[in-house]
This record gives structure tokens, C-alpha cells and sequence, in this order.
């Protein structure tokens, strides 16, 4: 490859597009799901031994971390039979989960059998739901034990399935690297596993910016603490900063040449960083604030900096429907 | 050889002027608006299988169209805000006429023929304040005859009922007059007008006041040609989930469905495209990724994810649906299966030609 495309520049033809969707898949997208069951299982394995949230709290936050390695990916397993909410619901502005799971605590445990259990609201299960349990802010009005055994469960088979989804020669994993190829109906062009790669890494970023930043900043008039993600797990800044790191990994796995895009992610790493603020509560201080707007101008500073520098060597464009609406 | 082409011209030179239809260009199922790898903006008529049967070249991107219901002529909407709607003529690609919306009217997209043929009706706005105006064109010499008051601000879909009268998705946005800047997101209030056949307003269906931020913007004739089904675009917190398709008869309440509780956000609260056959309807999202099927009773019965589809279309007891790679899909509750692939980026939307 490398002889045909030296091959390529001294013949003083264009490059062809290059976009290593194998590495992303191989390095990134499977360990990533691997990850998250090997903490899904250890988190589910020390709530059958014990419901002490002291006991619980860091697998739990190992959990949460290896999620902040693939919560990106709305492709796939993921997105199928709602995974990807049930893992993690958030935002939930209406407070759907909270209610939810307060029915499942004092209702007919039958409700948390496994079975039963995967077709509960996706609002109530989740690392969203075993935060609320595992960081009461009140003292629960029944035992919680049961609820925790069954959430970390039914955690530990989602992510069971998502690996199962992704892996193996039916997997998911399979149509990304098959794609144009004769059969598969997924992905009709090579460029388009590319695309669908892209098109998740931009999303991420914009995820960072809107959703994790913009609902605690609110408005300047209107700042929102009380919207920042998982406030009493005091994760906030957390999945923020591991989410940019992992999008970052993406990146230049999917394009090792994206040298700018790179660096504009260390730029928002390096400021999401030296922000010592594990659950934005600066954005309703007038001295703290202009550092959340700083880091989120540097998130969106990353996404115009990808949509510029990567398209060409990808050979992928903005959608030509999703980015016009009507 | 005598082609075909020759052969009508050497009849019109007899002086037998032919009279054609649809049949003489192919029989194209569905219209659909593109962009071709080298940027240039095309309307298509697409078969059945999903052949094309003409490519027609358009001054700028298209929207949507609407199809004579028995001449083969094509109106190729601009995208809004809309300075032009071409009359085509779908055999030889000849522009027949170029409609311009009057001083300070925008067209918004989308229009529709009355049963005869006679008449074509546009969804237009004031462009100061987008009060929204039904345009009407006297589809034999193409002359602006008349407009009608939409009923609301910001109309975009509208269609005729089987009994003539017509149902204008009123979008509800007010937008800047030179671009798409939304400026009345806080108060916006949008709805379904009934209009009769002279353009008298017979109903106004609005929703409940905690949905008054989902824009309705696209329709589907259901159940004969009785009723809608409307698509709608959701402008409120991206973080609440809310029905994005609806079912309305006149004089009755609208039905709302929601979506399967895994797939809540599935759509980005955004459906561009809605499609109608039988009992089964269908929404797409771009932004998403993926189309919906529900059934006539508001259930849902299956996502189909696909990158950046938009168009859809009634096919033989399914749906057609075209995306921006230029793919065309078959698709079902049951399945999604690819049918045919174009050097074209399908635009939002496609229609069904009149020989449907």
C-alpha cells in the first residue's frame, strides 16, 4: 500500500481517499464494547456480593468510564431495541427515569426479573438509574437492593449483546468492513462505512458542546447547574473530558494525517482539564462561567476544524439532506 | 428507424397534434429533485424498479414537485425560500413556463393540481411576517389568478382531498425573508387548515399547547384520499421525546403516534418525508438516519436505519424511499432492501406521478 501510494505522489496524481474504517473498527469500536462488559460483568459480580454503595460506587464509576469509550456510536447493536438509551438516559429533562424507577422500587419485584427487567422504561435503567441509587439524595422509601442487583444485570447482558452484535461473522463489525461489497445491504459503497464513521465523530463532538455543556450553561440570563449530567455522581466534567479523549482516538484512527483536528481536541482536553470543576456549578458564577464558554467554543472549534480538514481525505461530504431541512 | 420522437413530430406536422400522457415518457412512478456529482441540480422521472425515465436539468436545488394529474408535465419547486417554480415538460425537457411568485410573496416548497387539471395551488408566504397564502395558477396559460389565505404562518405541504377540498400544513415558523432564520420559535402556533375547493377556510386542527413547537410541515393522503397523515418537526428541547407523525380526518381529533420507547430518539425530532398506503405510513428522517413505519391505528411497527434518507413514496402495498448517496430502497415493516443506485443525491422528496 504504501509503494502505491508513494507510487501515487510522485506521479503527481491526487491521493486517493484514505480512511482506515478496519483500525477504527479493530483498535477503537470492539475494544471499546469489550471494555464496557468486562466492567459491566465486575460491576453486576460486586452487587451480587453486596448493595453498599460505598462498596459499589467504583465499579460502578469504572463502568461509566468504559461507556464514555463507546457512547458515541449510534450505529449498529447500539441503536437497536433501545441499548443504547437503556445504558444510558441522559438528558432527561422531564425527570422520566426518576419516576419510573421510583414505581419499579416500590412496586411487584416481579417486574425485576431479568426478563421483566429488559422491558422496563429505558428511562429507569441504565447508569443514569443506578446513579440515582447507588448517590440517594434522599433515603430510598424501600430497599433498593434488589433494583441495584437487577440494573447491574440487566447492564451486564446489554453489554453482553452489544458485543455479540458487533462481533463474530454475522456481527455488525462485518458490514462497516464489507461495505460495497456484493450482499451487503447495509453499506452499498466503501465510502459509505466512512461516511457512517464520520458522520458519528461529528455528532459526538456536537453532543460535547450542545448537550453536556450547552444544557448546564443555559443562557447567560438563565444558567442551568441543576441540567449538568450526572451532578451527584459528580461526573460531569468527567464523561465530558473521557468522551473527548475517546472521539479524539477515533479521529485520528479514522485519519492519521488530521493533524489540525487533533490538536484543536488537545486544546479542549487540555482546558477541560485544568477546569476544576467536576460538575459545572461555575456556570452560574460570573467568574467561573467564561471557562465553561471557553471550553465549549474550543468543542465546536474541534467540529469545524474536522468538517474542514477530514472530508477530503475521507472522501466523505456533510449529509446533502440532513445538514439542509425543510 | 423511425424513433419515437420523430415519429410524433412528423404526426404534428400532419397537423394531428398528439395529445400525451404520462405513458408517452415512460410512466415514471415518482418524481424526484437531485444534485449530480458535478453539482448540477436535476429533476427525474424514476420507475417502479427504480430506473430512470428522464433527467430534466434545474436552474438550482429543488424541493419537491408535483405532477399534472394526466398531461406529463412536472412543477419542480426551488427550495424555500422559493423565487422560482419550473413548468416541465417531462417528454422533451423543455421549460414550458417559469413561474415567479408575485412582489413579496416567496413560494415555500410544495404545490398540488386540482382534480381537473386546471389549477395549481402553491404554498407561499408574505415574505415580510410569513404569513402563509395559497397562490393559484391557471395551469393552461401558467398565469397567476389568485391566492387564498392559508390559514396560518409558514405554510408547506398542502394536498387535495379526494372531495376537492385541501389541507395546508401551516408550519407555524415565521422565518427571515432573505434566509431560513426562524424568528417566532417562542410563540409559533402551528396547524392543519381545511380549506373547500374555492378556498374558504372550514377548519383549523391545532395541536395541544406542550406540542405547539413541532412544526407540521409534510402530508400524506390516508384512508381514500379522506384524510392526512402529517409529519412534523420538532423546534423544543431536542432532549424531549414527542410524536413526530399524526393522523387527521376533518372534524375529528388528530391522532398522534409515538414511537417504539427504544427508538424515542431515532427520528432527531425530525421528520422530513411522510408516505401513505394502505394502512401502513411511513416518516423518514435525514437527520436520523432512519425511517419509521407505523400503522393506520398510530402503532409503531419498525425503524430502518439508513444515512441521510428523506424521500418517500408509496410502492404496490410498501414504501420507496431515495437518500443523498443516491440510493433508492424498498421497504416494508418487515425489511429495507436497496433497489436501485443513481449517480444522484436525492433531494427531500419524491412524488407520485399521476400514473400511479
Amino acid at each position: 500500500m504504501r509503494h502505491i501510494l508513494a507510487f501515487l505522489l510522485l506521479a503527481g496524481l491526487p491521493a486517493p481517499a484514505f480512511a482506515d474504517v478496519g483500525a477504527a473498527v479493530d483498535r477503537r469500536i470492539l475494544p471499546a464494547y469489550e471494555g464496557f462488559a468486562t466492567a459491566a460483568e465486575a460491576l453486576a459480580a460486586e452487587a451480587g456480593t453486596t448493595c453498599d454503595p460505598e462498596a459499589l460506587r467504583p465499579p460502578f464509576n469504572a463502568a461509566w468510564d468504559a461507556w464514555m469509550q463507546a457512547s458515541h456510536l449510534h450505529l449498529g447493536p447500539s441503536e437497536e431495541k433501545g441499548r443504547a438509551l437503556a445504558i444510558l438516559f441522559w438528558p432527561d429533562p422531564k425527570g422520566l427515569g426518576g419516576r419510573a424507577q421510583r414505581a419499579l422500587l416500590t412496586g411487584d419485584p416481579a417486574a425485576l426479573e431479568p426478563e421483566a427487567f429488559a422491558g422496563q422504561s429505558v428511562a429507569a435503567r441504565g447508569l443514569a438509574g443506578l446513579e440515582r441509587l447507588l448517590y440517594p439524595s434522599s433515603p430510598p422509601e424501600a430497599d433498593a437492593c434488589p433494583l441495584i442487583r437487577a440494573t447491574t444485570q440487566d447492564l451486564a447482558r446489554l453489554a453482553q449483546e452489544l458485543v455479540a452484535g458487533w462481533e463474530g461473522p454475522e456481527g455488525f463489525a462485518q458490514n462497516l468492513l464489507t461495505a460495497g461489497e456484493p450482499g451487503n445491504t447495509r453499506y452499498l459503497a466503501p465510502g459509505e462505512a466512512v461516511q457512517a464513521l464520520f458522520t458519528q465523530l461529528v455528532a459526538g463532538i456536537e453532543f460535547q458542546a450542545d448537550q453536556r455543556l450547552g444544557r448546564p450553561l443555559g443562557t447567560k440570563d438563565r444558567p442551568r447547574p441543576e441540567r449538568a449530567e450526572a451532578r451527584a455522581s459528580e461526573r460531569s466534567l468527567r464523561n465530558l473530558t473521557l468522551a473527548l479523549k475517546a472521539l479524539r482516538e477515533m479521529a485520528v484512527t479514522l485519519d492519521g494525517t488530521a493533524a489540525r483536528t487533533a490538536s484543536a481536541f488537545d486544546r479542549a482536553i487540555e482546558a477541560a482539564e485544568a477546569l476544576e470543576d467536576p460538575t459545572f456549578a461555575g456556570v452560574a458564577s460570573a467568574e467561573e462561567r467564561p471557562k465553561i464558554e471557553e471550553l465549549q467554543r474550543l468543542i465546536r472549534q474541534i467540529r469545524r476544524t474536522a468538517l474542514d480538514e477530514m472530508p477530503p481525505t475521507l472522501g466523505v461530504t456533510a449529509g446533502f439532506n440532513s445538514q439542509d431541512g425543510d | 428507424m423511425t424513433t419515437r420522437r420523430g415519429f410524433l413530430v412528423g404526426l404534428a406536422s400532419l397537423g394531428a397534434a398528439p395529445r400525451l400522457g404520462w405513458a408517452d415518457v415512460g410512466a415514471p412512478a415518482w418524481l424526484t429533485a437531485g444534485m449530480k456529482p458535478d453539482g448540477a441540480y436535476v429533476l427525474h422521472g424514476l420507475s417502479a424498479g427504480g430506473v430512470s425515465r428522464f433527467e430534466i436539468p434545474l436552474p438550482a436545488r429543488g424541493h419537491a414537485a408535483a405532477a399534472h394529474p394526466t398531461r406529463p408535465e412536472a412543477v419542480a419547486f426551488a427550495r424555500r425560500p422559493g423565487v422560482f417554480a419550473l413548468v416541465l415538460d417531462c417528454f422533451t425537457g423543455e421549460v414550458l413556463s417559469r413561474l415567479t411568485p408575485p412582489e413579496g410573496r416567496q413560494f415555500n416548497g410544495h404545490g398540488a393540481f386540482s382534480a381537473d387539471g386546471r389549477l395549481l395551488m402553491t404554498s407561499e408566504v408574505v415574505a415580510e411576517g410569513s404569513a402563509g397564502r395559497i397562490g393559484l395558477w391557471d395551469a393552461g396559460t401558467w398565469r397567476r389568478i389568485g391566492e387564498w389565505d392559508s390559514g396560518g404562518i409558514g405554510p408547506h405541504d398542502l394536498k387535495r382531498l379526494a372531495d376537492g377540498r385541501i389541507v395546508v400544513a401551516n408550519g407555524g415558523i415565521q422565518t427571515d425573508s432573505t434566509d431560513r432564520t426562524m424568528l417566532n420559535l417562542e410563540t409559533m402556533k402551528p396547524n392543519l387548515a381545511l380549506l373547500s375547493a374555492e378556498g374558504e377556510i372550514l377548519e383549523i386542527m391545532e395541536l395541544e399547547e406542550e406540542l405547539r413547537q413541532n412544526s407540521i410541515r409534510h402530508l400524506a393522503l390516508i384512508d381514500g384520499g379522506t384524510g392526512v397523515a402529517f409529519a412534523m418537526q420538532w423546534q423544543g428541547d431536542p432532549a424531549e421525546a414527542v410524536p413526530l407523525l399524526g393522523v387527521w380526518r376533518p372534524g375529528e381529533a388528530p391522532l398522534l403516534c409515538e414511537a417504539a420507547p427504544g427508538d424515542l430518539f431515532a427520528m432527531k425530532g425530525y421528520a422530513g418525508s411522510v408516505a401513505a398506503v394502505g394502512e401502513r405510513i411511513a416518516i423518514s428522517s435525514p437527520r436520523g438516519g432512519a425511517v419509521m413505519i407505523f400503522d393506520r391505528s398510530g402503532a409503531p411497527l419498525a425503524t430502518h436505519r439508513r444515512a441521510d434518507v428523506c424521500g418517500l413514496a408509496a410502492l404496490e402495498g410498501g414504501f420507496v424511499a431515495s437518500d443523498g448517496s443516491g440510493a433508492l430502497w424498498r421497504l416494508s415493516a418487515e425489511a429495507m432492501e436497496p433497489l436501485a443506485r443513481h449517480d444522484v443525491a436525492w433531494d427531500n422528496h419524491m412524488v407520485s406521478a399521476a400514473s400511479l
